[in-house]
């Protein structure tokens, strides 16, 4: 039988156990990159090095943990806070990095075109409503834990969430037809 | 479908444009970061203390001329009025009540927030 995430920080907290971490980080380390990717516009070497920091605070700082919100939401926020703090230091993110990103895409899954389309109308939005917009309608978060992660009002949540799926559905309106 | 784009499918379109992303050695690469687990640094830690500990006590009786010192203060323990020795015993049982309470209200508030 499977362990559950919980089973997992469980070992971590009673014996240190780094197997029992390293299957946490296996379990949620697409979810926590394909977030940071999107949030730095793609560049997979800052995103890769933003997670591995994620990963390792999440380690040292897990007994604060309180079983509160899912893992991965715990995570989320970590993972936000390691990009917020970067980007602070950066002042500015890199560009996107088009064909890398179209190579590992997946093409039985979704018209090219349209990702590159949907791809480039999420670059163009601007952070607070790309951030909300990932979390909600791509990774599944309620707005309640998204507003956990972002540390913002759950009504500033909404709202973003609204501005940037209307600006996306203005983009690629011609793919609605 | 119609000309106006609805959330579900933007959302579908969202989540599939989002490949799952091979680990390639990136679970790897973090534990190697983690560092050595925080029990065997515990104990390496205790290790240290208790050579120490011992090292200086040896020193300590050799320097001492045999812990006669020791002796010399035992004697002088003797000679203290007895209702200095209550009162001492009753402010350090206090002194160690007082640091119990607060440590229980500490933790209490910690869980408690």
């Amino acid at each position: 039988m499977e362990l559950t995430d919980a089973d997992l920080i469980a070992r971590v907290l009673a014996d240190d156990d780094q197997h029992a971490f390293g299957e946490l980080v296996r379990r949620h380390q697409s979810s926590v990159r394909g977030l940071l990717r999107q949030l730095t516009r793609n560049d997979m070497q800052l995103a890769d090095d933003l997670a591995q920091d994620a990963f390792v605070r999440a380690y040292k700082n897990i007994r604060s943990f309180r079983g509160e919100a899912k893992f991965s939401t715990w995570l989320y926020r970590i993972a936000y806070n390691c990009f917020r703090e970067n980007a602070r230091k950066r002042k500015e993110l890199v560009g996107i990095n088009e064909e890398q990103w179209q190579a590992e895409q997946d093409p039985h899954t979704i018209d090219p075109g349209l990702r590159h389309d949907l791809m480039h109308a999420l670059s163009l939005l601007p952070l607070h409503e790309r951030s909300a917009v990932l979390l909600c309608c791509q990774n599944g978060l309620s707005h309640q834990e998204a507003s956990r992660v972002l540390d913002i009002p759950l009504g500033t949540v909404k709202t973003n969430v609204l501005r940037g799926r209307e600006k996306l559905k203005k983009t690629l309106s011609a793919w609605a037809t | 479908m119609s000309t106006e784009i609805q959330d579900d499918w933007l959302d579908q379109k969202l989540q599939e444009a989002a490949p799952y992303i091979e680990d390639d050695g990136f679970t790897v690469r973090v534990l190697r970061q983690l560092g050595q687990p925080e029990r065997q640094v515990e104990f390496l830690r205790s290790f240290i203390l208790v050579a120490m500990s011992a090292l200086a006590s040896a020193l300590t009786y050799v320097l001492s001329d045999g812990g006669r010192f020791i002796l010399v203060e035992m004697f002088r323990l003797t000679t203290i009025p007895t209702v200095w020795v209550v009162a001492f015993a009753l402010a350090s049982g206090m002194l160690v009540m007082a640091g119990g309470i607060f440590a229980a209200m500490y933790k209490t508030h910690q869980i408690q927030s």
